[in-house]
């Protein structure tokens, strides 16, 4: 018994003439950040505040060198995961006529009490992924134990904060701090791995699941202590972390030496030949493909595979 | 056996529907041209069969503008044989009437067993045209049928009635109308889509069905007036203060609702 809305959307015009004044600013801003920088590297105290604090926070005794090739696959499934996982969540949130809906078959190896409920095509491509990427996610965990390599990712030494405001301050007056990543992260990346490993990641499934079929509705106190408004208010803001944690991240990675740094992590290598670079275009091929065909007529047959797809 | 089926093409329901009120027309470019959901249930009736009994034909029959072929090439992806399209600039804007004799007189042309169509369409509601075609055509007519069983020679059905259901069944050939409940129908997939391209889909005009646009019996109704309706006004809220029951009550007693 409301009075009938438009369910026109406002003209695009509107939310694009925002750009005109908002990209003159954002340069404006971005040249005060740098300005301001290079004035404070001429400080004396801040120099040697610099050479205090280069920008990478001294590996514990025993820390591994290098990349291992597990961690290049983990890195690259990660990364085809996470792009279908951000446009399958995005449509779940976009999307007011799914393309088809999906309802469990409850006789396979999951077998539940209660009767699957039925769920848009969209969000059986978003939960699909999310197994597919947790599982990659504990894969990635138990080497990362297992092998030592977490010392690189985890801050060890509270020094790790002033390396990074270092390491901050160095981008920021565009004289970039000289980092070898097979040896050792600046203190600024471990601080951003750190946080998408084990923040970003763990936040997402902890929202991700109480939002999903899979959480109890009967669990009284518990579903009152967190509930469901606050893990879908929290969730997104996750995505929007982690669109520009890649966004950042891959610049950075292609600014700073693409080939050395393409070489670490898609070749396991620390020279500067191409062989990275062309497994990293290789992946990409592969990711672009995935979202090609990432298509309700390609995913229905995937669907129906463990569950009725119905309109 | 050969299967005709009745399909129309409709503005989707999911967007808001104008009508041309100056001509009292559906006003076809306000929203997304569609094949009909409850003709692609009726397609549905006929694939099952055709899935189970080698050697059926399914033909897709529309009487419709233009874009019409759009919505034969979805029921050709489906699964569909062949589509035919009656296309004549002299049936813009044909009455229940007018659309039945031409379909009947299409269907004279094609042949067919069995001819199934949707109970009713989704913008014209008329729900008559099955049953006039039958008449033009003198088979004998299932209408409403909430689940159809094909046989070689008969064709039978559970309609639901008021007070429970009713068992029908007829010789072939017969025309039948089915319901929303009749079939879930499938998904066009990768390779329908692709074999849809080079499926035939035939136009004819009326001349080609053996019709002169000024038919005997073709009396053609028009729109005299057509008027938008009014927009819908605010409602009633209910605060529930311990008083919702009664207030609901007498809500629904003074529009006599109950
Ligand atoms: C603006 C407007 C004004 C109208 N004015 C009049 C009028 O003045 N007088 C009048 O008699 N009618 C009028 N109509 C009705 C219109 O002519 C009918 O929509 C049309 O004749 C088809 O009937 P239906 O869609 O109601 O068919 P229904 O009987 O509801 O259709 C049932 C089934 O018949 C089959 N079928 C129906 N049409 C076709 C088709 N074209 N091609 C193939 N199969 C088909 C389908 O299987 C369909 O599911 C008007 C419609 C509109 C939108
Ligand atoms: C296709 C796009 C990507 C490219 C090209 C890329 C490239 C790289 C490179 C080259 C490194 C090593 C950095 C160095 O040597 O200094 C690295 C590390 C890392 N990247 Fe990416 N990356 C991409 C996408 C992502 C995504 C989507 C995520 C997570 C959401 C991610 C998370 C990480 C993490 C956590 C590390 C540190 C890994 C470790 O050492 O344990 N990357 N990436
Ligand atoms: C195990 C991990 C995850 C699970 C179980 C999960 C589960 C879900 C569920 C159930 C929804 C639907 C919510 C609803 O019905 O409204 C959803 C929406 C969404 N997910 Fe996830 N998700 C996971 C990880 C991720 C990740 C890693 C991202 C992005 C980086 C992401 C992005 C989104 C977005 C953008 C939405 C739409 C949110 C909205 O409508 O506000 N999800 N997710």
């Amino acid at each position: 018994m409301t009075a009938p809305t438009s369910t026109k959307p406002a003209p695009a015009r509107n939310r694009w003439s925002r750009l005109v004044w908002l990209v003159p600013a954002a340069i404006l801003v971005l040249a005060a950040v740098v300005l301001a920088a290079k004035g404070l590297r001429e400080l004396p105290a801040v120099q040697s505040f610099l050479t205090a604090y280069p920008g990478e926070s001294e590996l514990p005794h025993g820390a591994p060198v290098g990349f291992p090739a597990w961690l290049g696959w983990q890195h690259f499934l990660n990364s085809l995961l996470i792009l279908l996982i951000i446009r399958s969540g995005w449509q779940v949130r976009t999307t007011t006529r799914p393309p088809a809906y999906f309802t469990r078959n409850n006789t396979g190896p999951i077998k539940t009490r209660g009767k699957p409920a039925k769920i848009s095509l969209h969000l059986w491509f978003h939960l699909s992924l999310d197994a597919l990427w947790v599982l990659n996610g504990a894969v990635f965990y138990v080497l990362l134990f297992a092998t030592g390599q977490w010392m690189r990712i985890v801050p060890t030494n509270w020094d790790v904060f002033p390396h990074a405001a270092s390491a901050a301050l160095q981008y920021a007056s565009l004289n970039w701090p000289v980092e070898n990543g097979w040896a050792n992260y600046n203190s600024l990346q471990v601080l951003a791995y750190f946080t998408t490993v084990f923040i970003a990641a763990p936040l997402a499934i902890i929202t991700g699941l109480r939002m999903s079929g899979a959480w109890p509705k009967d669990a009284g106190r518990l579903n009152r202590a967190y509930p469901i408004e606050l893990a879908r208010a929290i969730h997104l803001p996750v995505m929007f972390y982690f669109t520009a944690f890649i966004i950042v991240h891959i610049t950075l990675v292609l600014a700073t030496g693409a080939l050395r740094n393409l070489n670490h992590m898609y070749a396991a290598r620390d020279d500067t030949g191409w062989a990275g670079f062309a497994i990293f275009a290789a992946s990409l091929a592969v990711m672009t493909a995935a979202w090609i065909l990432a298509k309700p007529i390609f995913l229905r047959p995937i669907a129906s595979l463990t569950g009725k797809v119905t309109r | 056996m050969k299967i005709v089926v009745l399909v129309k093409q409709v503005p989707d329901t999911y967007e808001d529907r104008k009508l041309d009120t100056a001509a009292g027309l559906v006003d076809r470019g306000a929203c997304e041209p569609v094949l009909d959901e409850i003709n692609e249930r009726a397609l549905e009736v006929a694939l099952r069969y055709r899935d189970g009994n080698k050697g059926t034909e399914v033909v897709l029959l529309s009487m419709g503008p233009e874009g019409t072929a759009s919505a034969l090439r979805k029921g050709l992806s489906m699964g569909a044989d062949v589509a035919v399209h009656v296309l004549d600039s002299a049936l813009s804007g044909a009455d229940l009437g007018r659309t039945a004799a031409v379909l009947a007189a299409a269907l004279r042309a094609t042949g067919f067993d069995l001819v199934i169509a949707g109970n009713a369409s989704t913008d014209g509601g008329g729900g008559v045209v099955p049953a006039m075609v039958a008449e033009h055509l003198g088979l004998p007519h299932l209408t409403f049928l909430d689940a159809v069983e094909i046989s070689a020679g008969t064709v039978a059905g559970v309609r639901a009635t008021e007070h429970g259901s009713l068992g029908v069944h007829a010789l072939l050939p017969a025309v039948i109308s089915v319901t929303e409940r009749s079939a879930e129908a499938r998904f066009p997939n990768f390779k329908g889509i692709l074999k849809a391209k080079k499926k035939p889909l035939q136009v004819l005009s009326l001349a080609e069905i053996g019709l002169d646009p000024a038919f005997a019996g073709a009396g053609r109704s028009a729109v005299v007036t057509a008027a938008e309706r009014p927009a819908r006004t605010g409602g009633t809220r209910i605060t529930d203060e311990g008083t919702a029951g009664e207030q609901l009550a007498d809500f629904l007693a003074s529009a006599r609702l109950i």
